[in-house]
């Protein structure tokens, strides 16, 4: 198409966008419109005046193609002109970036490996684009991957990177060449972008410098037959013991209908397994893989399919996710406001799980208090704590049947604050004093419940319902919605005497109940602020554990309540807390490290020090200290540089005034990383956006041989404007003899001649 | 036990010269390990008790006997009023009252089964004080269930007294041990002497085999859930109580409380032994009981409740 543009219009379409189309004849244009105008008035006179057979509308036909033919000629006579700017010859410069990571040995749309054609073009020997580029620009050559540096030549090229940083690339050539008239960036590589930075951040200053991009697309957008484990959806930090979901989402093209196992590895020993059906060609098949840890300590877990005959890419059929397995205790209050046995089989679900401690304080009577599971004597001595670090010391809170006119105005802050400031979890169970029916609408605590409430029941007793539950699809495929393995079919229906029916924007049902003809929901979560709030409005799971139809040793009443409390303080923050940017990356690749730092009411303190503490694999251990980010209250930065592969373990330790506050410990793992070969086809799209972001084109191998002409006229580096007739297109021409053959054609047609 | 105390004594004149007559040996072993003077006082007078109690014509389980087949507790519950608890989930707790089976026979009372004795006044009237001494949301009436009816699962409170003449077919049986391993929690009360003892031991290890009854220390959470408890009280019946005489239902006997230990060692069962709670929750309101046993027994239930409810 584009070769039959510039047959008719001499030139390729890219001159007409860059250029602009005007008339170079110097006669005065009234003169000329005039002229033009009493030649088409005489035409149609003629046409219309002249006696004979003719009918009108044939002289109508005839008019306008006269017309027409009179109009192309004028165009012509007008000396139509493009012009366009042109760069100086061997006055700008055209960086090139050539791709040096290791998917460029991954086989081209030829079968031979991708770097093939970039080392044919770009090698000792040279080629027709080399030469027609250096024939007009001064050529600046750079390899990329995870860094990005200057070469001389392809030769210095091991295409050994182990990432592909396309912006990082961008950033650093046009730093590069800023102080030099630049024509131009043209970026040879498959587009499997994996860097760090935002390629959107890096093409704003390139569009803001009219510098564009030209991107050579290499490889084949699909590779087939591939199968890879595209993601692993798995928390960084779990229990110990805690039956978790993790979700591995594989793609794969030309397997479609194959059955094939994932492995979950441990090391040397498979944890566990599942296989899955693979979806059609392209589309995400998600697996979803229960797993139990047990072991303690950072785990190198390695999710792996293993590989199939023929596949084009073996190395993206695993990877591999660090998941830290703590033991800690994880204390949990539970108020409860009267005597119930909910209370007393929540406690016995619970109290072989050694991770869990459910601190119950019971109001037996008005200000009378009982205690269970205390650590000691002092503990909740004074009932529901008063301050926010006697409440904050807990990192989960379960609100059982107590009215809200019980708490003070503070400590009802103060349990939305537990939430929203802390970052606890917070469970709201049903009861006759529980949600409306317990006076909360209105409250703070009202907001952080994850469902409205809504009228209170004038009898709690009369709003008696039973309610037979299930799993919405988001609880199927949430721990908590495991049982185990266990069944929710044959579960006895549970009541309520609070009717919730309306979720919060943001918040999620995991179970709901039918009561009659109306749907409750049963248990829902949302976020709020840096917590997590659950509600679970009826008042008796403890019927799983103790009727008739349940066998007595059916575990699933103790699953679903430690699976419950679990997830609960899942993720709770302590009051020091540390992030890293990445949770893996390459030996002398720098690693943010951020830390949270708060006092035991959890406000942030500014004024702390906070020192980081590397221990490298070799043993060596080295300090780091962490500055206050001033952005926001008790959030302290700063980074590392890690040399060595393996493990790292990271402490931060925040002091103050001599006193330690806190620590926090996390671990990163060093090592080359394997991404080379995920989504490794060519990506047009992202390498075709770029480019037109930028003013620039893209291409592939067959049509890259435009691009020095392209370049020329880009209109950016040192140009001079050019002037090129178009007088004499083709078109032209060809619209005139057309016009006036047809006009004869059709006189022959009519009998006119 | 409401035994016309003048007929006790009669019975007891008349079994003693039958049992000694019939050469029934006097020995004491009240506690195991124990080493008393068969001919002490206190030996003696228990003995004669002893005796009563087993001239009285109850048979030992070793005679298997066939339980009451022509009982039904339904009637008796008609009786005693309107049984109807709807779904048994409009309130939060229910005192229930244990249906079982005994043995055939007895002295003329067998008319009224043991299990429904001071059925339903005393469970009114704990609930009544039940409700006034803690925040619970109790159900008032009295509810008295089957140990083999599946619906006894869903009240983990029981009460049974009077379980010295306690047979239960192996429906109650396995009934009652499902209760006890899921969850549940039973409280005996009132009955009196060591042959009353050994047949709930014998009957406790049908449905828990391999679980022993055990003294439960005064330290146990049991005395100090609610109220805190220092010594455990011998509560007489009412014609006792009244009189302000002995406060034992048999001679010598001493007030104390076993239980049945489950793994974590929380209790399943507490056996309140030689001494009648009942009785005490039942004739509160009579001006002519003394009120301290009523205190305590009120204590003692509560305690039983809330550690029911907690554990």
């Amino acid at each position: 198409m584009e070769g039959l543009f510039e047959f008719l219009f001499k030139y390729r379409p890219v001159l007409f966008q860059e250029g602009e189309v005007v008339l170079g004849t110097t006669w005065p244009i009234g003169i000329l419109v005039g002229g033009v105008a009493l030649l088409g008035i005489a035409a149609v006179v003629t046409y219309g005046v002249t006696g004979g057979k003719a009918r009108p509308v044939e002289r109508t036909v005839l008019a306008t193609l006269r017309l027409a033919a009179l109009g192309v000629l004028t165009f012509a006579l007008l000396q139509p002109t493009l012009v366009i700017s042109s760069v100086v010859p061997q006055r700008n410069f055209v960086g090139i970036l050539l791709d040096d990571s290791r998917s460029m040995n991954l086989p081209g749309e030829d079968g031979a490996p991708r770097r093939a054609w970039m080392e044919a073009t770009f090698g000792p020997e040279g080629s027709e684009l080399i030469d027609a580029l250096s024939e007009r620009f001064a050529l600046r050559f750079f390899r990329f991957s995870a860094q990005t540096g200057r070469v001389d030549g392809i030769g210095e090229l091991g295409f050994q990177g182990t990432r592909t940083d396309l912006a990082g690339a961008l950033t650093r050539a046009h730093e590069e060449l800023a102080s030099v008239p630049l024509s131009g960036l043209v970026l040879v590589s498959d587009g499997a972008e994996n860097g760090a930075q935002p390629l959107s951040e890096a093409i704003i200053p390139l569009q803001a410098a009219s510098v564009p991009v030209y991107s050579v697309g290499l490889g084949a957008e699909a590779l087939v037959p591939d199968i890879q484990v595209s993601r692993v959806e798995v928390p960084g930090t779990v229990m110990k013991g805690t039956a978790m979901l993790v979700d591995v989402v594989v793609t794969q093209r030309g397997l479609a209908g194959r059955t094939v196992r994932v492995l979950v590895e441990d090391g040397p020993r498979i944890v566990t397994e599942e296989e899955v059906e693979l979806g059609a060609d392209g589309e995400p098949t998600v697996v979803r893989i229960p797993l139990t840890l047990e072991e303690v300590g950072p785990r190198n877990l390695r999710f792996r399919i293993p590989v199939l005959d023929g596949e084009a890419v073996p190395e993206n059929n695993a990877r591999e996710r660090l998941v830290d397995v703590t033991d800690q205790t994880e204390k949990i209050l539970y108020f409860e406001g009267e005597p119930r046995w909910e209370m007393k089989f929540l406690r016995r679900a619970v109290e072989d799980d050694e991770n869990l401690q459910v601190v119950v304080l019971q109001r037996t009577a008005p200000d009378k208090f009982q205690r269970y599971e205390v650590d000691d004597g002092e503990e909740l001595l004074g009932g529901f704590p008063r301050t926010r670090e006697e409440l904050f010391r807990y990192r989960g809170l379960i609100l059982g049947s107590v009215e809200a006119s019980f708490f003070t105005r503070d400590q009802l802050q103060m349990l939305s604050d537990f939430v929203g400031d802390r970052g606890g979890g917070l469970l709201f169970l049903g009861g006759r004093n529980a949600f409306a029916e317990g006076g909360y609408a209105g409250t703070a605590v009202e907001d952080v419940m994850p469902f409205y409430l809504e009228e209170p029941a004038p009898d709690a007793r009369a709003a008696f319902q039973s309610v037979s539950v299930s799993p919405t699809p988001a609880g199927q495929s949430h721990p908590v919605g495991q049982l185990g393995g266990g069944s929710w079919d044959d579960l006895p229906p549970l009541s309520t005497l609070n009717r919730v029916v309306r979720l919060k924007p943001g918040a999620t049902a995991l179970l709901t109940g039918t009561a009659g003809e109306e749907e409750r929901i049963v248990l829902a979560h949302h976020r709020f602020g840096r917590g997590k709030a659950l509600g679970l409005p009826v008042q008796d799971t403890w019927m799983w554990q103790m009727h008739a139809d349940i066998a007595v040793d059916d575990p699933r009443h103790e699953v679903l309540w430690r699976q419950l409390l679990r997830w609960l303080v899942d993720g709770v923050p302590d009051p020091v807390s540390v992030r890293l940017g990445r949770e893996r990356v390459e030996p002398g690749e720098s690693v943010e490290l951020s830390a949270t730092v708060m006092d035991s009411a959890y406000i942030g303190l500014n004024d702390a020090r906070v020192t980081a503490l590397v221990t490298h694999p070799s043993g060596a251990v080295t300090e780091q200290s962490l500055a206050w980010s001033v952005e926001e209250d008790g959030e302290y930065g700063g980074s590392f540089l890690p040399r060595e592969p393996g493990t790292h373990g990271v402490v931060v330790r925040a002091e103050r005034a001599g006193g330690l506050i806190g620590e926090a410990s996390t671990i990163l793992q060093v090592g080359p990383s394997q991404e080379e070969y995920f989504d490794a086809g060519r990506r047009t799209p992202l390498l075709r956006r770029l480019a037109e972001d930028t003013g620039g084109r893209f291409y592939t191998p067959a049509s890259v041989s435009n691009l020095p002409e392209d370049l020329r006229f880009t209109g950016a580096g040192v140009t001079l404007t050019e002037e090129r007739d178009l007088w004499d297109m083709p078109i032209v021409l060809i619209l005139i003899l057309g016009l006036l053959g047809a006009e004869w054609g059709y006189r022959r047609l009519r009998g006119m001649v | 036990m409401r035994l016309p105390v003048s007929t006790a004594f009669a019975l007891a004149a008349v079994t003693l010269a039958g049992a000694l007559v019939a050469g029934v040996s006097i020995r004491s072993s009240e506690r195991p390990g124990e080493v008393r003077d068969p001919w002490s006082p206190s030996a003696v007078g228990e003995a004669l008790v002893r005796v009563v109690t087993l001239a009285l014509p109850v048979p030992t389980p070793l005679e298997g006997q066939e339980p009451t087949p022509e009982l039904d507790p339904r009637a008796l519950l008609r009786e005693a009023g309107d049984n109807d608890t709807g779904s048994g989930r409009y309130w939060e707790f229910y005192f229930t009252r244990a249906i079982y089976s005994e043995y055939q026979g007895g002295w003329g009372w067998g008319r009224r089964a043991r299990w429904a004795t001071d059925y339903p006044k005393a469970d009114h009237q704990f609930l009544i004080v039940l409700n006034r001494l803690i925040a619970i949301d109790a159900y008032g009436g009295e509810n008295a269930v089957r140990l083999d009816d599946p619906e006894i699962r869903r009240f983990p409170f029981l009460y049974a007294l009077e379980v010295s003449r306690m047979n239960l077919t192996e429906g109650e049986v396995q009934g009652l041990r499902d209760y006890l391993d899921a969850g549940g929690f039973l409280v005996i009360d009132d009955f009196w002497g060591e042959r009353a003892l050994q047949n709930l031991a014998y009957q406790l290890n049908r449905v828990l085999p391999g679980r022993s009854i055990r003294p439960v220390p005064m330290d146990h959470a049991i005395f100090n859930t609610v109220y805190a408890l220092d010594e455990i009280q011998q509560v007489p019946n009412v014609g006792n109580g009244r009189r302000g005489g002995p406060t034992t239902e048999c001679w010598g006997c001493e007030p104390m409380v076993f239980g049945v230990f489950d793994d974590r060692d929380r209790l399943m069962v507490v056996i309140n032994w030689n001494t009648d709670l009942g009785d005490a929750w039942e004739w509160a309101e009579d001006p002519w009981y003394p009120l301290q046993y009523s205190t305590f027994a009120y204590k003692m239930g509560v305690n039983m409740v809330a550690y029911a409810m907690s554990h």
